[in-house]
C-alpha cells in the first residue's frame, strides 16, 4: 500500500547536531518530509561515535543510540569550510522549505548561512534556530549541556526527594522534548507561509520552551510568591493523595499509585483489607489525606513491599485504581503493551546489520509513520547532487575527490 | 476569534478551529499551544468544570474554581462553554461543535469516550476532515489502554525514572511537575498539526493516538538505550549522580543554593581550574581526563566544596561561563521568574482576569517574528461563552439556549 504522508513534498535541510536538532528533523521525517541532514567527515558528530555499536564493531555508521535518535533524517556530506561546499549547501537550501540548526547564536552567520544569506537564495525560507537561551538577550551565549539546560528554567530545583536538595536527572529530557516541540514550531511557520507566502526565522529558545513544564510551580510563585521544592513523587499541585512510588518484592521493583478521588481511596482501603490506620475518617477527604501524606505513604509502602509489582497492578486496576509498575530499561522490549503498539522495531540497516530502534511512537490512523534506519553518512549524496541539483557525473566525482562532498 | 478589539496580527494558525475536550494538563496544554498561535480554541467543560479548576495553586490557598492557577496557565486565549455530553441534547450540541471544527484535542480514557459514543469513528462520520488528537497515559490500543492512569503512572511506565532519576535502590523519581503530560502535549501538537497541514494531501482527517508513556519510552529512554538492550542485553540504571562517565558532572551545593557543575572537555576543565585559582590538587595526574576524574568524583567534589561554599550560584555561573566552562546556576522558580534575560526577551505577559485580577504568566514558548503568538486573553470562566458560541457559531436562539440549560444539557 502506498501511503502518502502529510508532509510529502516538504524538503528540510538539517544542520542540527547531537540530539535535539536531529529529533526536530526526525519528527518532520516521520510525518513525511524529506529531511537531509548536512554533516561532514571533516568533523564527525560525537554521537556517531557513541557505544554500543552494531555487532560490537566501532565506527561512525554503527552507533546504535545515534541511529535511533537520528532515524528519519537522511544524510548528505558536505565540508562547509570549502567555498564550494558552502555554495552547494546554499543551492540545496534554494530547493528547500525549511532549514534547522541548533548551534549557538551567530554560528550560522559565521559559516555563511545566516538567515539573510538563506533569504537571498530562497525568499520564503523558514529558518528554525534552537539555541539554549534564544537568539538574543544577556544569556544568549550561555553554554549548557542538554541535561543541565533545565537548571535555567527552575525545573531542576523541583526534582529530588522530599525535604532534600535537588538531585540531577541523568540525561537530557529537554533534548527530545525540545526536538519534538520544535517540529510543532516549524509546522506553525509552514502554515503561516501557506497562508501568507511569507517565511521567517524562528527563535526557539530551549530555555523558554522547556520552562513551559514548570507552569504549575510558576503559577504558585506568581499567585503566592512561593518557590517550589523537591517533594519526591507527590502530586505537583497536591490535588491527589496518595500519589507515590512504593516498593514491591524483588530487586529494585516499584509500583506507582495515584489516587485522584475519594472513591479510588475507598477502593484502595478495601484492597489493603481496611486496616485501622486507613479507616480514620479524616482520610476520607483529599484535604485530610494531603495533610497526612507522609504517614500514609509510609503505611502503604509496608503493605506493597510483599507484593509483586505486576500482580498488584492488575489487582488495583481491576478496581479502577491508577497503578502501574515502574519499568526499567530491561523491561521495555518485553512489555506486552509496547510490543502490542510496536513501540520498538527491528530494522535492517543499509550496511547489512539488524538493529532495534523506536518506531512511530504516535499512531496515525490514516498515515502511519514510515520509519527508516539511522542514516549512513552521505547516503543521500547521489539524490541530492544528481537529482535535486542536477550536477553532471564528472563534476560530482571531482567534488567527491576534492573532499568538498565529504 | 477572541473577544475584544486589538491590533494583534492574526497568528500563524488563524482560521483553524479547535475543540479542547480535555481536563488537567496534557490536552489543555496542547490546545493552548494552538491558541497561542492564533487558532480559535473552544474549551468544552462539564458543568462541574475541568478538574484543574479544583486544583491549586489558588491565591492564598483558598479553593475557588475561577481562581485556579493550574487552570489559568493551560487555558489562556480560549473561549469556554459547558456541555453535558452524557445528556442526549448535550451530545448533539457537542457533535455540532465538532462538525464545525478542524481539530479535537482530548485526554479522556478511551473507555469513557466510547461510553459517551464519542469515539473517533463516530466523530469522523460527522466530520471526515476532523483531526482528533487523543493524549492519554497509555494510548488507544494495547493491553494497558483500558487502565486508569495519570501523569505519574505514564512517567514511571516509560523507564525514564528507574533509568535516570533517583539514587540506586531508592525510589525512582518524577521531575516534580507533570513531565509526562507535557511530553504528551508537545507530541500531540507536533504530530497533530502535521496531520492538519497535510489533510488535503492525504485525503482527510485522522485520529492521532498519543500515549505519553510510549512517547517518552521511545524518544527519550529508547533513543539512548534500546539498541544496546536488544543487541547486547545491556540495561543501565539510575546512579543518583549526573553523569557517571565524566566528572565533575553533577549538582553541587554552594553558598546560596546549587550549581550544575560540569567540566568535561579539556578546555572546560582548564577553565574551571583557573576559576578555582589553580589549586594544587587539581594538577594531580588522576584528574587529567574526565574518565579518571569520574573514578575519583567523590574526592573531587570534596576538594571543591570549600571553594563552592565561598561563592554564590550566580557568581559561580558567571565566572565559569567566562572561562569557557558550562556551569549553570540551579535557578529556583523565583530566580527563573525574575531573571533579566527572560525579562529582556519579553518572555512574561500580564493578563487581566475577572476573578484573579492581573496575572503575571509565561508567554509564548517560541518566537515567530512574522506571526507572533503567546497568551493575551485570560482563561474563560466556566460557561463564559455559552451564548457567544451556541448562539453565534451554532446559531441557536437565546430561548433555545435557555431551554437546553434548563434541561441540564449545558
Amino acid at each position: 500500500m502506498t501511503n502518502t504522508l502529510p508532509l510529502k513534498g516538504i524538503r528540510v535541510i538539517n544542520f542540527g547536531w547531537v540530539w535535539a536538532g536531529p529529533v526536530v528533523g526526525q519528527t518532520l521525517g516521520f510525518l513525511g518530509a524529506e529531511v537531509l541532514k548536512i554533516e561532514s567527515r571533516a568533523r564527525i558528530d560525537m554521537t556517531r561515535n557513541l557505544p554500543p555499536f552494531a555487532e560490537g564493531i566501532p565506527g561512525p555508521d554503527r552507533s546504535l543510540s545515534n541511529h535511533a535518535c537520528w532515524a528519519g533524517n537522511g544524510s548528505v556530506t558536505l565540508d562547509l569550510k570549502h567555498a564550494e561546499g558552502l555554495e552547494l549547501a546554499l543551492r540545496l537550501i534554494a530547493e528547500s522549505d525549511v532549514v534547522i540548526e541548533n548551534f549557538g547564536p551567530g554560528v550560522m552567520e559565521r559559516l555563511g548561512i545566516g538567515y539573510e544569506s538563506l533569504r537571498a537564495v530562497k525568499p520564503d525560507i523558514i529558518l528554525f534556530s534552537m539555541p539554549a537561551a534564544g537568539l538574543y538577550g544577556p544569556l544568549e551565549h550561555v553554554r549548557t549541556y542538554g541535561l543541565s539546560l533545565t537548571s535555567l528554567t527552575g525545573l531542576d530545583s523541583l526534582v529530588g526527594y522530599k525535604g532534600e536538595t535537588p538531585i540531577p536527572v541523568e540525561n537530557a529530557y529537554s533534548d527530545p522534548f525540545a526536538g519534538i516541540f520544535g517540529s510543532f514550531a516549524i509546522l506553525t511557520a509552514l502554515t503561516h507561509r501557506r497562508n501568507s507566502g511569507e517565511g521567517q526565522h524562528i527563535d526557539f529558545s530551549q530555555q523558554e520552551a522547556v520552562m513551559q513544564m514548570v507552569g504549575p510551580a510558576y503559577m504558585d510563585y506568581a499567585l503566592n510568591g512561593r518557590s517550589g521544592k523537591p517533594k519526591g513523587n507527590q502530586h505537583p499541585t497536591a490535588a491527589a493523595a496518595p500519589h507515590g512510588v512504593f516498593p514491591c518484592s524483588g530487586d529494585d521493583r516499584w509500583i506507582a499509585i495515584a489516587i485522584g478521588s475519594d472513591a479510588e481511596w475507598a477502593a484502595l482501603v478495601a484492597e489493603m483489607g481496611a486496616p485501622a490506620w486507613a479507616t480514620e475518617p479524616a482520610l476520607a477527604t483529599l484535604a485530610g489525606r494531603v495533610q497526612a501524606i507522609d504517614q500514609l505513604h509510609a503505611e502503604i509502602a509496608k503493605w506493597t513491599r510483599s507484593h509483586h509489582d505486576r500482580a498488584l497492578t492488575d489487582r488495583l486496576q481491576a478496581v479502577g485504581i491508577a497503578a502501574t509498575p515502574v519499568l526499567k530499561v530491561a523491561d521495555l522490549l518485553d512489555d506486552p503493551h509496547y510490543r502490542a503498539r510496536d513501540t520498538f522495531i527491528e530494522v535492517r540497516h543499509p550496511l547489512g546489520f539488524d538493529e532495534t530502534i523506536y518506531g512511530g511512537y504516535v499512531k496515525m490512523s490514516r498515515t502511519p509513520a514510515v520509519v527508516k534506519p539511522g542514516p549512513v553518512m552521505g547516503q543521500d549524496n547521489d539524490h541530492a547532487f544528481l537529482n535535486i541539483l542536477g550536477l553532471g557525473e564528472e563534476e560530482y566525482q571531482r567534488l567527491k575527490e576534492s573532499r568538498v562532498i565529504y | 476569534m477572541t473577544s475584544g478589539t486589538d491590533s494583534r496580527s492574526p497568528g500563524a494558525l488563524a482560521g483553524l478551529r479547535v475543540i479542547d475536550f480535555g481536563q488537567g494538563v496534557s490536552a489543555p496544554h496542547c490546545a493552548r499551544l494552538f491558541a497561542d498561535y492564533g487558532a480559535d480554541v473552544i474549551k468544552v467543560e462539564p458543568r462541574t468544570g475541568d478538574a484543574a479548576r479544583h486544583s491549586g495553586p489558588y491565591p492564598g490557598d483558598l479553593p475557588d474554581q475561577e481562581r485556579s492557577g493550574l487552570f489559568f496557565f493551560h487555558n489562556t486565549n480560549k473561549r469556554g462553554v459547558t456541555c453535558q455530553v452524557e445528556h442526549p441534547e448535550g451530545r448533539r450540541l457537542f457533535l455540532d461543535l465538532v462538525s464545525k471544527a478542524d481539530v479535537l484535542i482530548e485526554n479522556n480514557l478511551p473507555a469513557q469516550m466510547r461510553a459517551w459514543k464519542l469515539d473517533y469513528a463516530t466523530l469522523a462520520a460527522h466530520n471526515p476532515r476532523l483531526v482528533m488528537i487523543s493524549i492519554t497515559p497509555f494510548g488507544q490500543t494495547g493491553p494497558y489502554s483500558e487502565w486508569n492512569g495519570s501523569d505519574l503512572n505514564a512517567y514511571h511506565l516509560s523507564g525514564a525514572s528507574a533509568r535516570y532519576c533517583g539514587r540506586p535502590h531508592e525510589m525512582p523519581l518524577e521531575h516534580g511537575t507533570f513531565s509526562a503530560d507535557y511530553f504528551g502535549s508537545v507530541t500531540g501538537a507536533a504530530w497533530g498539526l502535521g496531520a492538519v497541514f497535510g489533510r488535503d494531501l492525504v485525503g482527510g482527517g485522522q485520529h492521532v493516538d498519543v500515549s505519553s508513556a510510549e512517547a517518552i519510552a521511545a524518544a527519550f529512554v529508547g533513543g539512548q538505550n534500546i539498541g544496546g538492550l536488544a543487541q547486547d542485553g545491556r540495561s543501565d540504571s539510575r546512579t543518583g549522580v549526573g553523569m557517571p562517565l565524566g566528572a565533575p558532572a553533577t549538582i553541587l551545593p554552594c553558598k546560596d543554593g546549587h550549581v550544575w557543575m560540569l567540566a568535561l572537555e579539556p578546555g572546560q576543565w582548564k577553565g574551571l581550574r583557573k576559576v578555582m585559582g589553580d589549586p594544587e590538587w587539581a594538577n594531580l595526574e588522576m584528574f587529567n581526563d574526565m574518565y579518571t576524574r569520574a573514578q575519583n568524583a567523590d574526592l573531587i567534589y570534596e576538594l571543591m566544596a570549600d571553594w563552592l561554599m565561598a561563592h554564590g550560584k550566580m557568581e559561580l555561573m558567571e565566572m565559569c561561563q567566562a572561562a569557557g566552562c558550562p556551569v549553570t546556576a540551579v535557578f529556583t522558580i523565583e530566580e527563573a521568574a525574575r531573571h533579566p534575560h527572560l525579562q529582556a526577551r519579553d518572555y512574561f505577559v500580564d493578563i487581566e482576569h475577572p476573578a484573579l485580577g492581573r496575572v503575571h504568566s509565561l508567554g509564548a514558548p517560541f518566537k515567530l517574528p512574522a506571526s507572533p503568538g503567546g497568551p493575551h486573553s485570560p482563561a474563560p470562566l466556566l460557561g463564559q461563552h455559552n451564548q457567544e458560541v451556541y448562539g453565534g457559531l451554532l446559531g441557536l436562539s437565546a430561548a433555545e439556549i435557555e431551554r437546553l440549560q434548563a434541561l441540564g444539557a449545558l
